[in-house]
C-alpha cells in the first residue's frame, strides 16, 4: 500500500517537472518572438569582412622572386611555380604561377612567409564554380583585385559586430560615420605614448 | 450553471434560404437540395484558406523564433507563399517507384485525407453554422480519425521501402495508442453535457461566459486531448512516423507532386480540425467570453433583433476561428521548444500516463456529477 502510494508520488512528481521544463522551455522561445532577426539578406545585403579576412589569394607576378617559400610553408606544398634558369644572365626566370582553390585552406603560411610582400589575402570569398578545374587560378586571375562589397551599388554593406558602435547590435541603418566600439589602431598607437589607460 | 440555449431559434441560413427560393416559386425539396452544396463548398473552401494560413503562420513563427525573417518575396509579408508552394505541387511529376503497389499507393494518401475533410462535418461555428448537427457529433470524429492510420500503413507498405514501411509502422501505433487516452477524455466532456453533439457541447458551456467554459471543470482533460491531438496530427514532440533525421521522411518519402501535397493538406487540415475541436470540447466554440445575450441586455437589445443576430453569428465565427488558432500558435511554438520523444517514451507516455490519468480523471468527473449535478452538469 506505501509502496503504490510513493509510485503515485514520483509520478506526479515527475509529471510537476516536466510541466515546469516545459514552460520554462516556452518562455525561452515565446521570448525570441519580440527579438528582431539578426539575419543578413545575402545577395542584397552583405557583411563587410574584417580587415583580417583570410580570403582568396592576391598575387603580383612583377614581384615575385620564384623562391618557392610558399610552396615550401603550404601545408600540401599547393603553389605551383613554374621557372626556368636563364643561363646567360644565370637568374630565374617565372613563366607561370598557379594556386588551385578547390584544394587551398586559406592558412595564409605563404602569405605570411613572402619575402616580397607579392601575396596577400583579399577579402573576396564567393568562389562558386560549375567545374572544380575552374578553381586552378593561374597568374593573371591572382592579380584581379575583387570587387569590394562598400563600393558595390548593388549590395547593401552591413558592418560586422565587432564593428559596430558600442551597444549597437543591429547593423542595419547604423551611419558610415558612427566609430566602431573601442579604438582603431591609429588611436591605440597615439595613446601608448601617454599611458596603458583604458580601452574606452 | 443551468443552460438555457438562448440562441436555439438564432440565425438559419437553411431556413432563410429555403424560404427565399421558396417565394420565388421553387418547390422546398429542390430548394434544399439546391442549399446542400452550399455549405459543403464553404467549408472545403474554409478548410483549405485555413492550411495556407497555417503554413504561412507556421513559416512566420518558425523564422520568428529562430531570429529569422521567413518568406518575405511571394507577396506582402510572403502570403503568397503558401500558394506558390501549392502550385509547385501541382505541376511536379508524379513518380510511384518501380516494384510500388500502385493502387495502394495511391489510395494511401487519399484515404488519410478524406476522413479529415469529412470530420469537418461536424464543426460548429455558431448555433446552426455547421454542416450537419450529427447526434453522434464528436464520436463520428473519433470515428474517422482512426480510419486514417490505415490510409498511412497503405502508403508506407505500398512504397517498397524501408524507411516508408518503418514510418507507416510507426504512424500506426502511435495513432492507435494515442486514440484511447482522447476518447477518455472526450467521454469525460461528453458525460457533462449528456450529448455527443458538438453544437450541445458548446451549449452546455455558454451560461456564465469565460467561466463555465469547460477549461476550468476539465483541465486535466484539456491536457490529455490537446497531448493526444498532437500526436495525433504528428506534430513535433510526436513527428517520429516522419522523423527527417533517422527516416528520411517516413511513410511520404517516395511521395512527390499531388500525392505529396494530399499528405501535406491532411495534416495541417487536422491541425486546424484538432485545434478547432479543443476549441470546441474545452474553450466554448464559438461563445464570447462575455455571452452576448448579457451584453444586449445590457444595452437594452432584443436578443432575435435581425441585426443583433448576424453580428452574433459573425462574432462566433471569430470567436471560434481565433480560440483555434491561438492553439495553433501555441503547436508552433511548442515545435520549437520540445525535442523529439523516442518512440518507447511515446508509447510509455500514451499508454503508461496518459491512460491512466484520462481513467482517473472520467472517474473523479463522473463521481463529481453525481455529487454536484448542477455544476458538473446532472
Amino acid at each position: 500500500m506505501f509502496g503504490f502510494l510513493k509510485k503515485v508520488g514520483d509520478y506526479t512528481k515527475d509529471a510537476v517537472g516536466a510541466a515546469q521544463y516545459l514552460t520554462q522551455g516556452l518562455s525561452v522561445t515565446f521570448d525570441h518572438l519580440r527579438r528582431r532577426p539578426i539575419t543578413v539578406q545575402y545577395p542584397y545585403e552583405k557583411l563587410i569582412p574584417s580587415e583580417r579576412y583570410r580570403g582568396r589569394i592576391h598575387y603580383e607576378f612583377d614581384k615575385c622572386i620564384a623562391c618557392e617559400v610558399c610552396v615550401r610553408v603550404c601545408p600540401i606544398n599547393l603553389p605551383v611555380v613554374d621557372w626556368v634558369m636563364n643561363k646567360a644572365t644565370k637568374k630565374k626566370e617565372l613563366r607561370n604561377y598557379s594556386i588551385d582553390f578547390g584544394v587551398c585552406i586559406f592558412c595564409g603560411n605563404c602569405v605570411e612567409y613572402c619575402p616580397t610582400n607579392c601575396l596577400s589575402m583579399t577579402e573576396e570569398y564567393e568562389l562558386a564554380a560549375f567545374d572544380r578545374h575552374s578553381l586552378n587560378y593561374d597568374n593573371i586571375a591572382l592579380g584581379r583585385l575583387p570587387t569590394s562589397v562598400t563600393s558595390d551599388p548593388a549590395v547593401f554593406a552591413l558592418r560586422e559586430l565587432a564593428y559596430l558602435p558600442k551597444g549597437v547590435m543591429d547593423p542595419h541603418g547604423v551611419p558610415d560615420t558612427d566609430p566602431r566600439a573601442g579604438k582603431v589602431p591609429e588611436s591605440v598607437g597615439a595613446s601608448n605614448s601617454s599611458a596603458n589607460g583604458d580601452p574606452s | 450553471m443551468v443552460t438555457t440555449p438562448v440562441l436555439s431559434s438564432g440565425l438559419d441560413l437553411q431556413a432563410s434560404f429555403v424560404e427565399a427560393l421558396a417565394g420565388m416559386g421553387v418547390a422546398p425539396g429542390v430548394a434544399r437540395l439546391l442549399w446542400l452544396p452550399l455549405p459543403m463548398v464553404t467549408v472545403l473552401v474554409a478548410a483549405v484558406v485555413g492550411v495556407l494560413v497555417n503554413v504561412w503562420l507556421e513559416r512566420k513563427i518558425s523564422a520568428a523564433v529562430q531570429q529569422r525573417i521567413g518568406p518575405e518575396y511571394a507577396g506582402p509579408l510572403g502570403v503568397l507563399q503558401p500558394m506558390a508552394d501549392g502550385l509547385k505541387l501541382v505541376f511536379k511529376e508524379d513518380i510511384i517507384p518501380a516494384r510500388a503497389d500502385g493502387l495502394l499507393f495511391t489510395l494511401g494518401p487519399v484515404l488519410v485525407l478524406v476522413p479529415v475533410i469529412l470530420s469537418w462535418l461536424v464543426v460548429p461555428f455558431g448555433q446552426n453554422l455547421l454542416i450537419s448537427n450529427v447526434g453522434v457529433g464528436i464520436f463520428l470524429w473519433i470515428a474517422l480519425s482512426s480510419i486514417q492510420p490505415i490510409g498511412l500503413l497503405m502508403s508506407g507498405y505500398s512504397s517498397n521501402n524501408k524507411y516508408s514501411l518503418l514510418g507507416g509502422l510507426r504512424a500506426a501505433a502511435q495513432s492507435i495508442s494515442y486514440e484511447i487516452p482522447l476518447a477518455l477524455a472526450v467521454l469525460a466532456v461528453v458525460m457533462m453535457s449528456n450529448s455527443l453533439s458538438t453544437v450541445d457541447i458548446v451549449d452546455q458551456q455558454s451560461g456564465a461566459g469565460i467561466f463555465s467554459w469547460n477549461i476550468w471543470r476539465q483541465p486535466v482533460g484539456f491536457v490529455i486531448f490537446w497531448i493526444c491531438a498532437l500526436a495525433e496530427c504528428e506534430r513535433l514532440p510526436f513527428d517520429l512516423p516522419e522523423a527527417e533525421e533517422e527516416l528520411v521522411a517516413g511513410y511520404q518519402t517516395e511521395y512527390s507532386g499531388m500525392k505529396f501535397a494530399l499528405f501535406y493538406l491532411g495534416s495541417y487540415i487536422n491541425l486546424v480540425l484538432s485545434a478547432l475541436l479543443v476549441a470546441v470540447l474545452y474553450l466554448g466554440g464559438w461563445s464570447f467570453p462575455v455571452p452576448v445575450e448579457w451584453i444586449a441586455g445590457w444595452f437594452h437589445i432584443p436578443i432575435d433583433a435581425p441585426a443583433l443576430q448576424v453580428v452574433t453569428g459573425t462574432l462566433g465565427i471569430v470567436m471560434t476561428v481565433l480560440k483555434a488558432y491561438l492553439l495553433v500558435f501555441f503547436a508552433i511554438l511548442l515545435r520549437w521548444t520540445v525535442p523529439r520523444v523516442r518512440i518507447d517514451q511515446l508509447l510509455d507516455l500514451g499508454w503508461k500516463f496518459l491512460l491512466p490519468i484520462a481513467l482517473v480523471n472520467l472517474l473523479v468527473t463522473a463521481a463529481l456529477k453525481l455529487a454536484f449535478p448542477a455544476v458538473f452538469g446532472g
